[in-house]
């Protein structure tokens, strides 16, 4: 396929979550939902179960309102809006992790307002790097394995662990590269790019890792154009179409993000351990700098300046989903660190349910004119 | 907030459970106070964290949340808000945190002063917010934090594992705070700790309890006050001993016909949720104008940390109210309820706490069911001041004291 027609298919797929599905669920395969931010999707794929991203929409709420308040953000709510209006209906289960105090509350609320789809905690530790916090992520994936074994009927298999994390490995490590890559061919989009990422959660890795190599050596042989603005992303959402219309209508090339959606997925492999489920134990102790994993020295906060600086961006436009407060606590020392290094940076905050972007778009346009 | 008309204050018997616990919530500050200034190390400590490590360490600590709720019940809650989000904090995010943040950088506000500290105690049992304020703190300060992760259980019970990763942790704080300050652990004092500890939480829970009584020999409200002696000094020997005064001051205010709640009581309710610091007298007015005495709330419940041996200690404390599923917290509740005759319950949804208030309208709805009891919620804030509207509460008051009439009389 051309880059354009590559292009196209992702944005139809990452358009349209409800086709994919239903379209696994026609070929005979169970589906789980994968709640933000972080979930052992290894193991969901090792039980011949496909992972779906459960991350919500850009929808209006009505049902959900009656057990959310409004100021829970709006991805919750979208959640719980999408499992009870049906649109979820045929996933087996839905594995919420706790890493949020929304998420602990989307876990409560799903039991009663979609009891249709089985709620699937995943508890992870927070001082996740002794010992001590190895053996509680362990437990954590056990009793998920367990949850899915009864949801599912599919029963897990180490072996067939070890396989799957081969195939998101490589995905991690097809994506980091997609992120470079992108970053100096300014022509693609910053829809389209969001549309590569997005489109990896609604689709079997293997088949995206392919689809993606695909499209990375159809973009190395275009000619990049050059960039006007550049900028480094941070949220945990960048995929509202009329915040990447802005991007867009701007020129504004993304050359490397930190959004939870995104990247931060991406960072951290599965490695070492004497078992695979070890190996995927590693990989959740071991991930840092997003900010719903505790870390005494926020590193996360440096991470950013020196990313800008590294990826030679003129700016850091930081997409706050408003509620979100680990991100919203994050923000001011993020801001601090980026002043320290002469490195611009603006927040915008967004929701689901954002319909006029004008404001966004008037900061968005003057944050770059002085760029 | 509006101006209200201050009556003269009854003068508190010295030999009272309310003049001793108020004695020993202020001498926590000012011992903390004295040891700061004699050159010793004191620390921030978050309400839920297991207070017997720095109490056998014989540390001073004193407690931001108590500090935060103190700043704002004085009024000074807003302009402290303020500067936190002059600094980039959202208004959105949790009012005490913002307060605190604010109290580190300028150190000081007259609604309650207390030490800077030299290390920080921090545990997440009560919400993952707790991690953040902590995080940024330590950053800000640049001084060690101590962070104990006792995660949300989705589970009834508390798993092995979950026991087994509490106590992890405990054992690597303590190493950590000896490292830190020098201290050493003792298990002579933890014993003598955690007795006290014990003693203090069967009297709460007595003294509490004693709303079953009709009229309950005390107003609700003053278990918001006293409250803070358990978060902070529930090891210590006066606080057993003053918590063992309440008890008895309630049960000889029941055999005399007294209470502490000034007003005839014609109804009487659960609270739900973490009080209005700021619209305190407000809130209280409105029902006790009403005749709706509060006689419980669900912290009658949190206190009563009662354990025999360490391992029951890590259990205790991933079981606090903010770390249990729905189902426990809604159990817990329903028995609040029908063991002191709850007849309403009356909901804050709190603008500071996601954690609180995001799972509360279905849990609330199924209270409301099994005690068959109105249910009506206001929003508010536990410390900013601008998330509360004295007309909205008045409302839903006066439609839950209707619907409780209505009840009433058709019995």
């Amino acid at each position: 396929m051309s880059t354009v027609e590559l292009l196209n298919k992702f944005h139809e797929i990452a358009a349209n979550p409800k086709a994919q599905m239903d379209k696994y669920l026609a070929q005979g395969k169970k589906v789980v939902l994968v709640a933000p931010v972080y979930t052992p999707e290894e193991i969901v794929h090792s039980m011949n179960c496909v992972p779906m991203g459960a991350w919500g929409q850009d929808i209006q709420i009505n049902e959900a309102k009656k057990y959310f308040p409004a100021f829970i953000c709006s991805i919750m709510q979208s959640i719980l809006e999408l499992g009870i209006n049906g649109t979820y209906d045929g996933a087996s289960a839905i594995i919420i992790p706790s890493l949020c105090d929304s998420l602990k509350c989307l876990g409560e609320n799903w039991k009663y307002a979609v009891k249709n789809i089985p709620f699937i905690p995943m508890t992870y530790p927070q001082n996740r790097k002794p010992d001590f916090g190895h053996a509680y992520t362990k437990a954590g994936y056990e009793r998920v394995i367990a949850d899915l074994e009864k949801a599912t009927g599919n029963k897990f298999d180490d072996e067939k662990l070890a396989e799957s994390i081969k195939v998101y490995n490589e995905h991690n490590a097809v994506m980091r590269e997609f992120a470079d890559l992108v970053a100096n061919h300014p022509e693609v989009s910053a829809q389209a790019r969001s549309d590569i990422f997005k489109s990896a959660t609604f689709m079997e890795k293997a088949e995206h890792t392919a689809l993606v190599k695909e499209f990375m050596s159809s973009l190395k042989e275009d000619t990049p154009k050059k960039a006007s603005a550049k900028v480094l992303t941070s949220g945990i959402l960048v995929d509202s179409p009329a915040l990447l219309r802005i991007f867009d209508d701007l020129k504004i090339t993304i050359v490397a993000d930190d959004v939870a959606a995104e990247s931060r997925q991406y960072r951290t492999d599965a490695k070492g351990g004497d078992t695979a489920l070890d190996s995927l134990v590693n990989k959740f102790c071991e991930m840092d700098n997003c900010s719903v994993l505790y870390d005494v020295e926020k590193k996360r906060v440096d991470m950013i300046a020196d990313a800008a600086v590294e990826k030679n961006a003129d700016g850091v436009i930081i997409v706050l989903t408003k509620f979100c407060d680990p991100e919203e606590f994050d923000y001011p020392l993020i801001k601090k660190a980026c002043d320290a290094k002469g490195m611009p940076c603006i927040l915008v905050e967004v929701d689901r349910q954002m319909e006029n972007m004008e404001q966004a778009r008037t900061m968005i346009q003057t944050f770059v004119e002085m760029l | 907030m509006a101006e209200e008309v201050k009556k003269a204050r009854r003068p508190v018997d010295p030999n009272s459970a309310k003049y001793k616990l108020g004695q020993i919530a202020a001498k926590a500050y000012s011992d903390a106070q004295e040891a700061k200034a004699r050159g010793e190390m004191v620390g921030w400590c978050s309400s839920n964290f297991p207070v017997e490590i720095p109490e056998t360490l014989g540390l001073y600590v004193v407690y931001p949340e108590n500090q935060a709720a103190a700043i704002a019940a004085r009024g000074f809650g807003e302009q402290m808000c303020e500067i936190s989000e002059a600094d980039g904090y959202s208004n959105d995010i949790c009012a005490y945190a913002r307060i605190s943040l604010a109290y580190a950088k300028v150190k000081e506000c007259e609604g309650q002063d207390m030490p800077q500290p030299d290390f920080l105690l921090c545990c997440n049992n009560i919400c993952n917010c707790m991690i953040k304020w902590y995080e940024n703190l330590s950053r800000e300060l640049n001084i060690p934090l101590i962070m104990i992760d006792v995660p949300f259980n989705p589970d009834y019970e508390v798993s092995d594992a979950e026991t087994a990763y509490v106590k992890a942790q405990f054992l690597a704080a303590i190493k950590q705070l000896e490292e830190i300050t020098g201290h050493k652990w003792s298990e002579e004092k933890y014993k003598e700790v955690m007795e006290y500890s014990g003693r203090s939480s069967r009297a709460w829970l007595k003294a509490t309890a004693c709303a079953h009584y009709e009229p309950s020999p005390f107003n609700g409200f003053d278990l918001l006050n006293h409250m803070a002696v358990m978060v902070t000094a529930r090891g210590k020997k006066e606080a057993a001993e003053a918590m063992e005064l309440l008890y008895k001051e309630y049960e000889e205010n029941h055999a005399k016909g007294e209470s502490t709640f000034r007003a005839e009581e014609l109804h009487r309710i659960m609270f739900e949720g973490i009080a209005c610091w700021p619209w305190l007298r407000v809130t209280s007015t409105g029902l006790k104008s009403r005749g709706i005495n509060m006689v419980t709330t669900i912290y009658a419940d949190a206190f009563g940390f009662i354990y025999d041996d360490f391992d029951g200690m890590c259990k205790a404390y991933a079981q606090v109210p903010n770390a249990i599923n729905l189902e426990k917290a809604r159990d817990k509740r329903v028995k609040l309820c029908k063991d002191n005759g709850a007849q309403g319950l009356l909901v804050h949804t709190n603008r500071s706490c996601k954690l609180w208030s995001g799972f509360m309208y279905e849990m609330s709805r199924q209270i409301g069911e099994e005690c068959d009891i109105p249910v009506v919620s206001f929003d508010g804030d536990q410390a900013d001041p601008r998330n509360f509207s004295e007309a909205q509460y008045d409302t839903r008051v006066q439609g839950l004291t209707e619907i409780m009439e209505e009840r009433k009389a058709a019995k």
